[in-house]
């Protein structure tokens, strides 16, 4: 993490698009994505597994794209739209998502979820239908030491089917 | 009591598939784990901690830290005002340490400061001068007795020895003697939220902790007695706990974020970086095991000789338990009418080894497995079949004596993966020139609880005025969905909707002990403690409903928050007006509940006892395919058959198992941790779902007329045994057997190339 206080730089101002409202802060140049959302902006959904970009649990999304909040500098989401974990019920997706990883079992201790629910919820808006193998693909950056997985990827399945149908009976 | 309750309906919720308490606040991003408390004026606490693996301290220079901006105190083991020491069975832990350090991270001085920056800056112009100790690795090198001491007790941690029959003669007359070494490596919890907790003093000046624990009932105790503070002063709250796996039953935070809050009067956190989690935390003890079966010719077990040594690191933690659990388990779950078993282990300078899922049977599983495998082999039995001719029944007796009167479902659970087994065998699939296939299996048994100890449970149920049921429990969920089982247990004997008690879960101000979250015990232990206290609360509802419905007790049924009249529904009576008349007479509307599993104490000589009120028992089958070019294993499938007793949420129940097996997975295939190497989770690595097999879990009901609704516990066993099933697969592929776990590339490799010349 760095060092803060050893940074003699000015604060900048950003300004981006956050879970669907425009948001202006001032952050550190040197501040992380991560901190800037749990310590500037409050929102603590986004976690912290290991700050270098090996667990997935610190992902969010940036411009419809899967990215570990704890290296991209929080500076970089300037102009941007970005989406946390509070911001995943906003639509059916998330909110289908949500109702499956519940039902099937895809939370145990539930500090993969955050980042979990992005990754699968990035894969759906790009792919509605996925295979198994795509899943596995989208969701391969995040680590959870507790369900074996399994759970996770059935409650992915399960939210596409759900959307999917939702979908056709709104058509 | 209980018969006058059996004859009033229970409900169904035992069974069903409840969705998770906490689940939906964690969909949210709503939970609040530690790390994401602020508190008005928090401050920020970080450890310094030792450089060296065995050293003296000779002064420790704070002067420039202080000075430095944003620092608001440094503590070292001068300010405790209690007494500087803890751990769960040995107190041999310091919070400081005092005059020596005695393995690489052991914490020195504490240092807060107003933001993280500032904390983590003046924690490093501390000034540590040492003077370096011989530093001991090895266990064996440990107990000699030149060895230098780590702890003025010396370097024994302690031993256990388990004797039955007379296992000379039995070797004598033997037809066939297996005798190997078997080596297991240690291993991270890397749980995914590494270590935090937060503390402050409340209004009422009472020390208030927040924290990722286990075990909220324990920590109080060691917080008090390091502080030297009345129980009544203090209070540990369980935040959302992000995992624990065992890790979390050692005091981790709660005597730093406590000792801070405390002396500085002011709200602090701590979060450990996932590199002081790494370097700080125990890990699974790694085992060195001698084995020696001997067998009659038609593959019955006549004898067993293990001999275990266990390197537990700088600190006990949970190592006697896993001393213990180690030896008694070691027989695996066969009937052997002779057995010698010595388990030992000693510390090192290593990172101390504590509780991890298992506590040294996944290691010792390893063993007996692969020796079942060795026997079977040389007397081309077939693995299957020489299990079930050796699994424990009805009637049989452990190594330690314990005659298993019900609820044993090894045959079952081997019955139930045969089918597999077999299949694959006939089938297998289509090779290409440089992969082997392979099929293994393992079985396992697993005590519920703690080994030969009282370790019991105690929970309260409330009836308040407005006729809603509240559950109190100490019982920490770290993940594994405690909570949502004991509310099922609950709801089932009141015949509620379970999602509609309110719950009051491990907070040291308002629930009493449910002991540790560890050892499997929550269901069965704090399941009956529950069940004891609604017995009790059904009892005074339903005896004051037939006063006032003057209806015998026989004919009335809850339904819905009243007790009706099963005849007629219409004619009852609310619990809400219970309530009433239950206050108005004088009659508590609080409940208290209590249970202690049936265990004796094990004789100090020959092992012998009744070290648990139940066993778990399961059987897996792993297909693997292996790569003679690269080393890489595959493993393409597991079936995993689990006697659980009873799954009160079934759901939860193969949550564990895909968990687990995931979990043995990484033990058998990838995970190592090397003491002073190892950082992160760069260089340790743990099974991502790319690496997952297809998982087939097999729920085996056996009850366990003790169990609640006959429910024992899945959460260790679930692991146990994936690792040697696919050891057994390997060896099954290569021909050649791998005595050390992990099987990495290169120990893979080894086989292959070994492979290729024979
Ligand atoms: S915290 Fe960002 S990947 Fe682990
Ligand atoms: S649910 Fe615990 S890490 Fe995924």
């Amino acid at each position: 993490m760095p060092d803060q206080s050893q940074i003699c730089s000015d604060l900048i101002s950003i300004s981006f698009v956050l879970n669907g409202k425009r948001i202006n802060v001032s952050v550190d140049p040197s501040e992380t994505a991560l901190m800037a959302l749990r310590e500037d902006l409050c929102l603590t959904g986004t976690k912290e597994g290991c700050g270098i970009g090996e667990c997935g649990a610190c992902s969010i999304i940036v411009d419809g794209k899967v990215v570990n909040s704890c290296l991209t500098l929080a500076a970089q989401l300037d102009g941007r739209e970005v989406m946390t974990v509070e911001g995943i019920a906003s639509d059916a997706a998330g909110q289908c998502l949500q109702r499956a990883f519940a039902e099937t079992g895809g939370v145990q201790c539930g500090f993969c979820t955050p980042g979990m629910l992005l990754s699968s919820y990035a894969l759906l808006k790009q792919n509605p239908n996925p295979s198994r193998e795509q899943i596995i693909e989208a969701i391969s950056g995040n680590i959870c030491r507790c369900t074996g997985y399994i759970q996770i990827i059935e409650a992915i399945e399960k939210a596409s089917t759900d959307l999917l149908n939702s979908n056709s009976e709104e058509k | 009591m209980t018969e006058k309750n059996s004859q009033i309906q229970a409900g169904s919720s035992v069974g069903k598939n409840l969705i998770r308490v906490g689940a939906w606040e964690r969909l949210a991003g709503q939970a609040r784990f530690c790390a994401d408390i602020k508190m008005e004026g928090m401050a920020h606490v970080v450890v310094v901690r030792s450089s060296k693996h065995h050293a003296l301290i000779k002064s420790i220079n704070l002067d420039k830290a202080r000075n430095s901006r944003g620092c608001l105190g440094i503590f070292t083991s001068r300010d405790i005002p209690g007494k500087n020491r803890f751990g769960i069975i040995n107190k041999d832990q310091f919070l400081l340490a005092e005059d020596k350090v005695r393995c690489k991270g052991d914490p020195i001085a504490i240092v807060v400061g107003e933001t993280l920056s500032e904390a983590q800056k003046a924690a490093q112009l501390i000034q540590i001068s040492y003077q370096e100790l011989p530093s001991i690795f090895d266990p064996e090198e440990a107990l000699r007795p030149q060895a230098v001491k780590i702890h003025e007790k010396g370097n024994l941690l302690g031993s256990r020895v388990i004797k039955k029959g007379n296992p000379d003669e039995a070797f004598s007359k033997s037809e066939i003697i297996i005798e190997r070494y078997y080596e297991t490596s240690h291993v991270e919890h890397a749980y995914l939220e590494p270590d935090a907790g937060a503390a402050m003093i409340d209004e009422d000046g009472i020390l208030t902790i927040f924290a990722s624990t286990q075990n909220p009932h324990y920590d109080l105790k060691d917080v008090c007695d390091l502080l030297n503070l009345d129980e009544s002063k203090v209070r540990i709250i369980q935040s959302p706990t992000g995992g624990g796996f065992g890790s979390k039953l050692d005091l981790n935070v709660q005597g730093f974020v406590g000792l801070a809050a405390w002396l500085l009067k002011r709200p602090v956190k701590m979060v450990y970086s996932r590199e002081e989690s790494f370097l700080c935390t125990s890990k699974r003890h790694p085992l060195k095991i001698w084995y020696r079966s001997g067998a009659t010719k038609d593959g019955r077990l006549l004898a067993a000789d293990v001999k275990i040594i266990g390197d537990t690191g700088a600190y006990a933690s949970y190592g006697l338990a896993v001393v213990t659990r180690a030896a008694v388990h070691a027989s695996g779950p066969y009937e052997i009418p002779n057995i010698r078993i010595e388990s030992i282990f000693a510390y090192t300078n290593n990172p101390m080894s504590g509780a991890m899922r298992g506590f040294g049977v996944p290691q010792i599983a390893f063993a007996h497995e692969s020796q079942m495998d060795l026997i079977a082999e040389s007397l081309k039995l077939n693995p299957i079949e020489i299990r079930l001719r050796n699994s424990l029944r009805v009637g049989s007796q452990t190594a330690t004596g314990q005659q298993l009167d019900a609820s044993v479902g090894i045959a079952k659970t081997i019955e139930s993966i045969k089918p597999y087994y077999d299949e694959a065998r006939n089938k297998g699939p289509v090779l290409r020139n440089h992969k082997r296939y392979g099929i293994g299996t393992a079985s396992m048994f697993y005590g519920i609880g703690n080994t030969g100890v009282q370790n019991p449970s105690t929970a309260q149920i409330e009836l308040e005025k407005d006729g809603s049921v509240i559950l109190y429990s100490g019982a920490a969920d770290i993940g594994q969905g405690s909570s949502t089982v004991l509310a099922q247990i609950a709801a089932q004997e009141l015949n509620l909707d379970p999602s509609t008690i309110k719950l009051v879960i491990a907070d040291t101000g308002r629930t009493t002990s449910a002991g540790a979250t560890s050892a499997s015990r929550q269901t069965y232990i704090s399941g009956n403690a529950i069940l004891d206290a609604t017995k009790k609360l059904k009892d005074v509802l339903v005896t004051h409903a037939a006063n006032k419905l003057k209806i015998p007790r026989q004919r009335l049924e809850i339904k819905n928050y009243s007790v009706v009249d099963r005849k007629n529904e219409q004619k009852g009576i609310t619990f809400e007006q219970l309530a009433t008349i239950m206050s108005r007479t004088g009659v508590p509307l609080k409940w208290q509940g209590f249970f202690d599993p049936d265990t004796t104490p094990l004789d100090s000589e020959t092992g012998s006892g009744k070290p648990y009120g139940a066993y778990a028992y399961a059987s897996h089958v792993a297909e693997v395919m292996v790569d003679t070019l690269t080393g890489e294993v595959e493993v393409l499938k597991v079936v995993a058959a689990h006697d659980v007793g009873r799954a009160i949420n079934p759901e939860n129940v193969r949550g564990q198992i895909y968990g687990g097996v995931v979990m043995g997975l990484g033990f058998a295939l990838m995970e190592e941790f090397f003491p002073g190497k190892t950082e992160s989770l760069k260089d340790y690595h743990i099974p991502t779902c790319a690496d997952v097999p297809q998982i087939v879990p097999i729920i085996v009901e056996e009850f366990e007329p003790t169990g609640p609704f006959g429910a024992k516990g899945v959460g260790e066993p679930a692991l146990i045994p994936t690792a040697p099933a696919i050891m057994n697969a390997i060896a099954d592929a290569l021909g050649v057997r791998i005595y050390k776990l992990p099987a990495n590339l290169e120990r893979v490799m080894a086989a292959c190339v070994l492979s290729k010349e024979s």
